[in-house]
């Protein structure tokens, strides 16, 4: 009995310890309280004691947020005012959004009900989400913002360098530079902030309106820093205007996402091609669903991510993703892009106009002019001036942009070509049906495509089928000649498949022949029509019987 | 007032004295009465108040020296009272905040966790006390059976035993949906298609048609075909009325019983084996008894009173209540000690379009989900009725006399037990190496019929291995004791080495592995 009046005795000792701890911790050391009592004693005395030591917290029903972050980060807080600046706990910096409506983790992420920073913060066990680092601040924007439409970089930088070279920055602030001279004189007008330009929009006769100003004006910044603009011009600092929504470190991100033709793999939205996984919501991954065995460092999606952009079959064995080559800055931007790629299920009232205009009414979120289109689908296999590809371990991408070749194909062939892909290969289907691309953007990369190689259809008078001879003599020149490259069955190997259904059928005989006899300058396709000293001439009529004999897989399986 | 009542020293002659007097007597009356034989400080005065009071008359008056010792029992019945107490308690508590609806259920628990007051530390103790009922549930059935308490008058206790056993999980289960994570929908989703696998048997035979039990039984569980509001109404309800009631019910027939039937077994030399009392002990019952034992010629069986001296009993009050207040108090240190350490865990809200992967039910049904893996029925329901069953009819088998009341006492002994052991460990590992290394007949032969596939689970292995154990054991020592040791010990190595395989063992797609650091990806 004694002994049970010991173990009585300290259990119960042991139990009052911890509930007076719990209590003590409860009361006295939340992280929390820690922070408002040292925030309190910096106070001014009359302002200290009106600051009461309590939760607070933004809800926002229309949102469906309680963010409680600002009991930490109390200046920040709606109405609270006097808190020295600072940045964890004084005022919010002015945005767009006004957290006192829309809370903190529509942007941030993190646990908006939690009330310890681990918690809030989402560095534990069992929360996969963790609140968004600060150099991928700008990725918060996916979660409503899922359809910014962006061109490629090369039109975002040609629209940034008109509009600088224009002078415009001389009155107009823009992301934070410019705007140094008032159009109305000292203390006069100012020139409008146009960071956020692409999200409010504009006077679509701001040119009208600036030429007028310009007559009128003696003197000052209207006479000297506007000059007369042409249609191109202003059609390019049009486009760079519409992205100046107030996130450009984004904006850049998805305009390199929309130069590395990511999409030509990758489904984003409903659109893209299938080799690669669907990205739309890439961004909410759960790092505990990823395989960290040869990533070293932090257990983090962002970590994850760099290191698979660096080199991707590394990470995910056996990845047909190649190496992009890609510098640090190029990684970390398209990690900030992909992890923008958060979408989330709000109401439809609260839609930003970007997504309705996007889910209801169809606009892109692409620029949809033919390079921007290009970039995005088509640069990451044929390369970006259309020269083709060749990454390690796969075999080498067709120069669509070779003249050559552009010489012999119409614009329909191009056309149906994108349409319908090369079914088995590479090559995705880009219709409606399967890429998701429309006809008009289909018609805009053909044209951007023939401009890659500078050439003009040259015609064909001739009926699409007219080649004639001996199918078992072309096979054996075939042998000869093509099937190294082309494989025995036109199966393809280094050199494209030829006995594919959508080639068969778009290549006219001219096509084929043309191809054949005169090769294609700077591609390993040689010019047969003439010999050399390891290869003999192949005459018209042997030309002939080989393009008979590749017809023979015509309807074929 | 009071200084007038105090100057009247014959303050009963008038109705106002006997009044004030009365009045102030009122304090010591009132503690007075609370006892209905007085303040329990002597030796009778504590038995009959042990006797008098509703909560403690389920105690004996008198308790044998053998029971108070510590390796008697462990505590652990008391333990598993004190745990279910806890949950009592902090779980009404937990009630005031919690609101049992889809998503609003996920951030009410969000709100108790971070902004009640105390509310995570409660949440907490709810959380491991759980637990630890679950383990102490089990190991008190281990008690029973390896010192052969549940031999006869305590058959029927034992069978209650099971049916307290199979509620607390039941209570455990029911409560791991009400956080509405995704922990807490995966694992219940898994437990309702684990309901669901006799339809593996229909479907194999044809019938499910017209005869669907599986889909039956997932449908009362759930209430629909999926997780959703209705089964959460449905657990909530479970786990806050219908099952703590049963619970508290059989728990009552459970006390009585051991009452009824004579108290905790001790083995028939127990007096011998303990020696004469120690000096300090309360001494032997010296006062003359106030009740007659005229009833006792009514009374049917064996009370610690009837047949045998009480030399050797001491009153429960203090001796017993010590030792119950002691193991109490243990129970509670060791709850809120997890509670400060460990948070219970909470994953984003239940989300239905994403699976979690592995999604992997409350632990102590982990051995089953490392069974059902192979096939739904036997794993899932087969092997648990043939184990329930099995133990449910121990009492009933073996009917020996030979170590009830001592550690693995009977025939074999503890050689038996160490032995049971090393064969049961051996056999689950041997097997379950097999199946990782090897896989299992859908593997090798694609074709098989269902049937086949339901019913050669590498659990149903593994029971014939163990039967058959036990069988030879049985023949060695002529004794179904012996038997029963075998096949219990090798069922406990069983249970156990699954548990971890299916707890730390086991990654996405339920495939093997020695870390989750080696989970992949995609």
């Amino acid at each position: 009995m004694k002994a049970n009046k010991h173990l009585l005795l300290w259990s119960s000792l042991g139990t009052l310890a911890v509930l007076l701890w719990a209590a003590v911790q409860e009361n006295f050391f939340r992280d929390w309280r820690l922070i408002q009592r040292e925030i309190q004693a910096r106070l001014p005395s009359a302002q200290a004691d009106a600051f009461a030591i309590q939760l607070r917290q933004i809800v926002s029903r229309q949102v469906g947020t309680t963010d409680r972050c600002v009991s930490c980060h109390v200046g920040m807080t709606p109405g609270e005012s006097g808190i020295e600046s600072n940045r964890l706990y004084g005022r919010h910096a002015d945005v767009v959004h006004d957290p006192a409506s829309f809370g903190c983790t529509v942007c941030h992420g993190g646990q908006g009900r939690a009330t310890d920073t681990a918690d809030a913060h989402g560095a534990i066990p069992h929360w996969p989400e963790r609140m968004l680092a600060k150099e991928y601040l700008f990725a918060g924007c996916g979660g409503c913002h899922t359809h910014l439409s962006v061109p490629n970089l090369a039109e975002l930088e040609k629209g940034r360098a008109r509009f600088e070279q224009a002078d415009c920055l001389a009155c107009h602030k823009v992301d934070g530079r410019g705007g140094t001279l008032r159009p109305g004189g000292a203390g006069g007008q100012e020139g409008p902030d146009l960071s956020r330009v692409g999200a409010y929009g504009y006077k679509v006769d701001w040119y009208e309106l600036h030429l007028q100003q310009k007559k009128k004006a003696t003197s000052g910044p209207w006479l000297s820093a506007f000059g007369e603009l042409l249609e191109s011009e202003r059609t390019a600092m049009d486009e760079y205007l519409h992205s100046r929504v107030g996130a450009p470190g984004l904006l850049e991100a998805k305009g390199l996402f929309h130069t590395f033709g990511c999409r030509g793999c990758h489904k984003v939205g409903g659109v893209g091609g299938d080799d690669g996984p669907d990205l739309t919501a890439v961004g909410n991954k759960d790092p505990g669903q990823l395989n960290f065995a040869q990533v070293a460092g932090e257990r983090t999606l962002a970590n994850w991510l760099k290191q698979h952009f660096r080199s991707p079959a590394s990470v995910v064995p056996g990845s047909v993703m190649p190496e992009l080559g890609l510098t640090e800055r190029q990684i970390d931007q398209l990690t900030l892009y992909v992890f923008s790629l958060r979408r989330r299920s709000y109401p439809e009232a609260l839609w930003p106009k970007d997504r309705i205009r996007a889910e209801r009414f169809g606009t892109r979120e692409f620029a949809t002019d033919g390079a921007t289109l290009y970039g995005t689908f088509c640069a990451a296999c044929h390369g970006p001036k259309g020269e083709g590809m060749r990454y390690p371990g796969f075999a080498a991408f067709p120069a669509i942009g070779n003249p050559d070749f552009l010489r012999l194909a119409s614009d329909d062939f191009l056309r149906e070509q994108i349409k319908r892909g090369r079914p088995g290969r590479r090559m995705p289907a880009w219709g409606a049906q399967e890429g998701g691309l429309k006809d008009g953007e289909i018609g805009r990369l053909v044209t951007y495509v023939r401009g890659l190689g500078g050439v003009a259809y040259e015609g064909d008078s001739r009926p699409r089928r007219w080649a004639q001879g001996d199918p078992a003599e072309g096979q054996r020149l075939y042998g000869e000649a093509c099937a190294s490259c082309h494989g025995e069955r036109g199966e393809g190997k280094e050199g494209p498949a030829l006995n594919n259904p959508v080639f068969l059928d778009l290549a006219t005989d001219s096509y084929l022949f043309k191809t054949v006899q005169n090769g294609r300058a700077g591609t390993s396709m040689a010019p047969f029509g003439a010999g050399s000293s390891v290869r003999s001439t192949l005459t018209d009529a042997e030309i002939s019987t080989v393009v008979v004999f590749i017809r023979s897989w015509e309807g074929k399986k | 007032m009071n200084g007038v009542a105090g100057k009247q020293p014959t303050g009963g002659a008038t109705a106002l004295g006997r009044f004030m007097e009365n009045l102030q007597a009122v304090p010591r009356r009132f503690a007075e009465t609370m006892f209905r034989t007085g303040k329990p400080q002597s030796d009778r005065t504590r038995s009959t108040f042990v006797f008098g009071n509703v909560f403690l008359h389920l105690h004996p008056v008198r308790i044998h020296r053998w029971s108070l010792r510590w390796s008697t029992t462990w505590g652990l019945g008391i333990a598993a009272v004190s745990c279910f107490f806890v949950l009592v308690v902090t779980g009404v508590l937990l009630m005031f905040y919690y609101k049992p609806y889809p998503d609003v259920a996920y951030l009410s628990i969000k709100d108790i966790h971070f902004v009640v007051p105390t509310g995570r530390f409660i949440r907490n103790i709810h959380r491991w006390s759980g637990n630890l009922m679950v383990v102490v549930v089990l190991l008190h059935m281990a008690r029973v059976f390896y010192t052969a308490a549940y031999r006869s008058p305590r058959e029927f206790n034992w069978v209650m035993g099971m049916g307290l056993l199979v509620t607390t999980l039941g209570l455990s289960f029911t409560g791991y949906l009400l956080p509405w994570d995704q922990l807490a929908y995966w694992a219940i989703t898994i437990g309702a298609n684990i309901a669901q696998s006799p339809r593996e048997v229909t479907d194999a035979l044809g019938i499910t048609e017209w005869f669907d039990v599986g889909g039956l039984q997932k449908l009362i569980l759930l209430g629909s075909e999926e997780v959703g509001e209705e089964a959460l109404i449905r657990f909530y309800l479970f786990h806050v009325m219908i099952l703590p009631l049963i619970l508290i019910a059989l728990m009552t027939v459970h006390f009585w019983r051991i009452r009824k039937d004579g108290g905790l077994a001790r083995p028939a030399d127990a007096d011998s084996r303990l020696g004469p009392p120690a000096a300090g002990v309360y001494p032997v019952f010296t006062e003359a008894p106030q009740k007659t034992y005229s009833l006792a010629a009514i009374v049917k069986g064996r009370t610690p009173a009837v047949g045998s001296g009480p030399e050797q009993t001491v009153p429960s009050m203090p001796h017993l209540m010590f030792g119950e207040a002691a193991v109490f108090m243990l129970t509670i240190v060791l709850s809120v000690v997890f509670a400060i350490l460990i948070d219970a865990p909470l994953k984003e809200v239940a989300n239905p379009a994403v699976p979690e992967n592995p999604a992997k039910a409350p632990w102590y049904f982990l051995g089953l989900q490392e069974l059902v893996s192979h096939s739904a029925f036997m794993g899932g329901i087969g092997i648990p009725m043939i184990v329930l069953i099995g133990l449910g009819l121990i009492p009933y088998l073996d009917r020996e006399i030979a170590g009830t009341g001592v550690w693995f006492g009977g025939p074999g002994g503890r050689p038996l037990v160490v032995r049971s052991t090393v064969f049961g460990l051996a056999a689950v590992l041997a097997v379950e190496a097999f199946v990782i290394r090897f896989g299992w007949i859908r593997q090798w032969w694609p074709g098989v019929p269902q049937m086949v596939i339901t019913l050669l689970n590498p659990g149903t292995v593994l029971t014939v291995f163990y039967a058959a154990y036990s069988v030879w054991s049985l023949k060695k020592y002529d004794s179904t004791r012996a038997g029963a040791l075998a096949l219990f010990t090798c069922f406990i190595c069983g249970f156990v080495v699954l548990t971890v395989i299916g707890t730390y063992f086991r990654g996405p797609n339920w495939d093997f592995y020695w870390w989750p650091s080696q989970w992949p990806g995609h």
